[in-house]
C-alpha cells in the first residue's frame, strides 16, 4: 500500500527548475532513500512534500489523497464570521460618534435609570437612518476585506507545513533545527504538541485534565528519548548537546507526533563511522516500530545498508529508481557521481 | 526532593513584608505608595513578557492596550455613562476587552516578523492615542474620564488615605498575574511560544499552528496590559489624558523586560523594581532629600536628580545589556546552561 506518492512534482524558482517531473511511490513500512549529487534537488523535493514550498506542478498524495484542508461548512462559517465581524467593525468605526450620541448620550439623563430597551432600538434606527455611503457601503467593503483576508489566509494555510505535519508526515532538517533554548524533553514535547488536547483555560486554571495529560506525555517523551538513546540527558538544554546527538534528538522530536511517515534529511551528515553504524540501527528500529522512513543521504554505506529502494536525482530530474543492488551497478549513477569516462 | 523557594517566591515574599519597613522609616522616606507603581509596571511588563519574551514578537505598542483598558474601565464605571459598573466587574471586563483589542491588532499582522511587526505595533500605539484624543464624544478628549470608583470592601469605598489597602490590592493582583503567566509558561502553550521564538519553520513543521499560537500570545499580553490600565485608572480615579499612555510607557515596559531578563518572570519583577524604582523612588526621594538639605535649588536644573532621569535610564540599559545580556535573572534554562 502506498503511503506517499509524488505525481509529476515540479518546483521552479523563477527560471530555475529545481525539481522536474518527479514520480515516486513509497510503500508502507519500507525505507526509501533519495540520493543524488549536491544541488540535485533532494531537499527541495522534501520541502515540496512537507509544504514549505508549494510544487509548481504535480501533486503529492499521502495515503491516497492530497493533503489539503477541505472546504468544509466550518470554513464557510468562518468566512461568514469574518464578513460580519470586519463589516460591522468598519460600520461602527466610521460612525462611532453618531451612534454613541444617539444611543448613549441622548438617552441618558443623570440620576435616572437608563432606558435600555429604548437604547437598543435607537441603535438600530440610527444605523438605518444614515445615508447609504455611511452604512451599507462600509458594511460591504469592510465585509469584503474580511472575507478576502480570511480566504487568502485559508488558501495559504491549507497546504501549510503545520497541516501536513498534523496529517502524520514528520521531518528532520539538513541543517539541524532544534529549539536550542529548550530542554531535550521539551523539544520532544513540542513534537507531540498536536496530539495534546488541553487548551488555554485548562493550562491557566490547572484543571485536573492538565495534570493528567502532562504526566502522560512526559512519560512517553521520556520513552522516546530512551528509544534514541538520550534518556539520561532529558533536562539538558538542546543547545548544549554534542553534534552527533542532535540528529538523534531531531528524530525523537519528529517521532513525537506518532507520524505514519518520517522524512530524514541527511541524518548522517557530519557523523563519524561508529555514529553512522548506530544511526543505521536507529533507522531500522524506527521502521520496525511501524513508521515508514524516507531519507536523503550522501553516505553510500548507510544508504546501501538500510534502504529497501532508492531514487536517484540529478539536476532535478529522476534518473533511476530501484533496489540497492540495481543502483550500485547502474552506469548512469556512476556517471552522475564520478563523471563519465569520455570527458576524463 | 526538598522544596526550595524559587526567586519569584522570594521577591514576592519580600514585597509582602515591605509595609513593615514603612513603620520604622520616617514619614518622608516611606515607600509603599511608590512601590505600588512598581507593582503596576510589573503587571504591564509581565504582559509584554508574554508576547516579546515568550513568543519573541517585538511589541512597541503595549501602552495602547493599557490605554484601552483604562478607558474601558472609565466608560464602564463613570457616572457620566449609563453602565456604572462597580470596581470588580469593570476590572474583570477589561481582560476580555483587552484580549479582543489584541486580537484585532494581531490578526492582520501575523505574517510580519521582527522589525516590521515592531513598526506596526508602534504605529498602533500612536493611532490609539490619536483616536482617544479626537473621539471627544466618547473619551472626553484630553480631559479624561473621571471620577472613577475605587474598590469597595465591606460597604465603604476606599480613599487615597487607605494606603496599605491599596498596597495589598496591587500586591494581590500582581501575585494573581504572576500565577497566571507562570501557569501558561509551563504548559503546552508556553512551550509552543518558545518553539516559535526559537525557530518558526521547525515548529511549523512539527505541527504547531503558528498563527493561532501567536494570536493567543498577542491577546494574552493585551489582556494583561488592559488589566493594568484599568487598575491604574482606578487608583488615579481618572483615565488621565491620552498622552499618559504614550510611547515612553511602552519603552519603559520593554526596558523592564530587557533589564530583568527576557522571558523570565522573576527577572521582570526585579526589572520593574530597578527601572521604576529608579524612576519614582530613588530619584524622587533623592530630589526631595537634596531640596530639604539645601543642596539642590530650583534655579539650577542640573542639580535636580529628576532631570537626569533619562540619562540614567539609558546608562542602566547599556550597562544591563553589556554586562548581563540575558538579564538580571535569566530564564531557567539559561541558568541551567551556565
Amino acid at each position: 500500500m502506498s503511503v506517499l506518492r509524488a505525481d509529476g512534482v515540479t518546483v521552479k524558482f523563477g527560471g530555475l527548475v529545481a525539481v522536474q517531473d518527479v514520480h515516486f511511490t513509497v510503500k508502507q513500512g519500507e525505507i526509501y532513500a533519495v540520493i543524488g549529487p549536491n544541488g540535485a534537488g533532494k531537499t527541495t523535493l522534501f520541502n515540496a512534500v512537507t509544504g514549505i514550498y508549494a510544487p509548481t506542478e504535480g501533486h503529492v498524495e499521502f495515503n491516497g489523497r492530497e493533503i489539503v484542508e477541505p472546504l468544509t461548512g466550518w470554513v464557510i462559517f468562518k468566512f461568514a464570521c469574518a464578513f460580519f465581524a470586519v463589516g460591522i467593525f468598519t460600520l461602527v468605526g466610521l460612525n462611532v460618534e453618531t451612534i454613541w450620541t444617539a444611543v448613549i448620550i441622548d438617552n441618558y439623563k443623570y440620576d435616572q435609570p437608563f432606558p435600555w430597551s429604548v437604547a437598543a432600538t435607537s441603535w438600530y434606527s440610527t444605523i438605518w437612518s444614515l445615508p447609504l455611503v455611511k452604512n451599507l457601503l462600509p458594511l460591504l467593503i469592510g465585509g469584503g476585506i474580511g472575507v478576502g483576508a480570511a480566504a487568502v489566509s485559508w488558501s495559504r494555510g491549507r497546504r501549510a507545513p503545520d497541516h501536513i505535519a498534523r496529517s502524520g508526515v514528520a521531518r528532520t532538517f539538513q541543517n539541524i533545527r532544534l529549539f536550542n533554548e529548550l530542554s531535550l524533553i521539551q523539544n520532544v514535547l513540542v513534537g507531540m504538541d498536536y496530539r495534546m488536547k488541553t487548551g488555554f483555560m485548562s493550562a491557566l486554571f490547572r484543571l485536573p485534565r492538565f495534570y493528567r495529560e502532562r504526566r502522560e506525555f512526559h512519560e512517553s517523551a521520556k520513552k522516546l528519548l530512551d528509544f534514541v538513546g538520550l534518556g539520561d540527558r532529558a533536562e539538558q538544554a538542546a543547545g548544549s548537546l554534542p553534534y552527533g546527538f542532535r540528529r538523534r534528538l531531531e528524530i525523537a522530536r519528529a517521532l513525537g507526533g506518532k507520524p505514519t511517515i518520517i522524512l530524514l534529511d541527511e541524518p548522517a551528515a557530519g557523523m563519524n563511522p561508529s555514529e553512522v553504524v548506530g544511526l543505521m540501527a536507529l533507522i531500522r528500529r524506527v521502521r520496525d516500530a511501524g513508521t515508514t522512513v524516507v531519507l536523503i543521504e550522501h553516505h553510500m554505506r548507510l544508504v546501501m545498508g538500510v534502504s529497501d529502494r532508492i531514487l536517484v536525482l540529478q539536476y532535478g530530474k529522476q534518473i533511476a529508481e530501484g533496489i540497492p543492488e540495481e543502483i550500485r551497478v547502474n552506469p548512469k549513477i556512476i556517471e552522475a557521481y564520478l563523471g563519465s569516462e569520455d570527458h576524463g | 526532593m526538598r522544596w526550595r523557594p524559587g526567586p519569584i517566591f522570594i521577591i514576592l515574599a519580600l514585597a509582602a513584608l515591605l509595609p513593615l519597613l514603612d513603620v520604622v522609616l520616617p514619614p518622608k522616606m516611606q515607600l509603599c505608595e511608590a512601590v505600588r507603581g512598581v507593582f503596576l509596571y510589573a503587571i504591564l511588563a509581565l504582559g509584554l513578557n508574554v508576547v516579546t519574551g515568550y513568543a519573541g514578537l517585538l511589541n512597541l505598542g503595549i501602552a495602547a492596550f493599557m490605554a484601552i483598558g483604562a478607558y474601558s474601565f472609565g466608560i464602564l464605571t463613570c457616572e457620566i455613562y449609563p453602565f456604572q459598573l462597580g470596581f470588580w466587574p469593570a476590572l474583570a471586563l477589561t481582560i476580555p476587552i483587552g484580549a479582543f483589542a489584541g486580537f484585532i491588532l494581531g490578526a492582520p499582522t501575523l505574517g510580519l516578523r521582527g522589525d516590521y511587526l515592531a513598526i506596526v505595533t508602534l504605529g498602533f500605539g500612536e493611532i490609539v492615542q490619536d483616536v482617544l484624543k479626537n473621539l471627544d464624544v466618547v473619551t472626553k478628549g484630553t480631559q479624561g474620564i473621571n471620577p472613577l470608583p475605587a474598590p469597595t470592601f465591606g460597604g465603604s469605598e476606599w480613599t487615597a488615605e487607605d494606603e496599605y489597602k491599596w498596597y495589598y490590592l496591587f500586591f494581590a493582583l500582581l501575585v494573581l498575574t504572576v500565577i497566571a503567566v507562570r501557569n501558561l509558561e509551563r504548559s503546552r502553550l508556553g512551550r509552543a511560544w518558545f518553539s516559535i521564538r526559537e525557530d518558526e519553520i521547525a515548529s511549523r513543521s512539527m505541527g504547531i499552528r503558528v498563527e493561532r499560537t501567536k494570536l493567543i500570545a498577542f491577546a494574552t499580553a493585551a489582556a494583561i496590559a488592559a488589566f493594568a490600565g484599568g487598575l491604574s485608572a482606578s487608583v488615579l480615579s481618572s483615565t488621565g489624558e491620552p498622552s499618559n499612555y504614550d510611547f515612553q510607557i511602552s519603552i519603559l515596559a520593554l526596558c523592564i523586560v530587557i533589564v530583568g531578563g527576557i522571558g523570565s518572570i522573576a527577572g521582570v519583577l526585579v526589572g520593574a523594581l530597578v527601572m521604576v524604582g529608579l524612576n519614582s523612588i530613588v530619584l524622587v526621594k533623592a530630589t526631595a532629600w537634596m531640596a530639604a538639605n539645601g543642596i539642590g535649588s530650583q534655579g539650577n536644573v542640573l542639580l535636580s536628580p529628576n532631570n537626569w532621569k533619562f540619562l540614567i535610564f539609558g546608562l542602566a540599559l547599556i550597562l544591563a545589556v553589556r554586562l548581563k545580556p540575558n538579564g538580571l535573572i535569566p530564564p531557567r534554562i539559561e541558568r541551567a546552561k551556565q
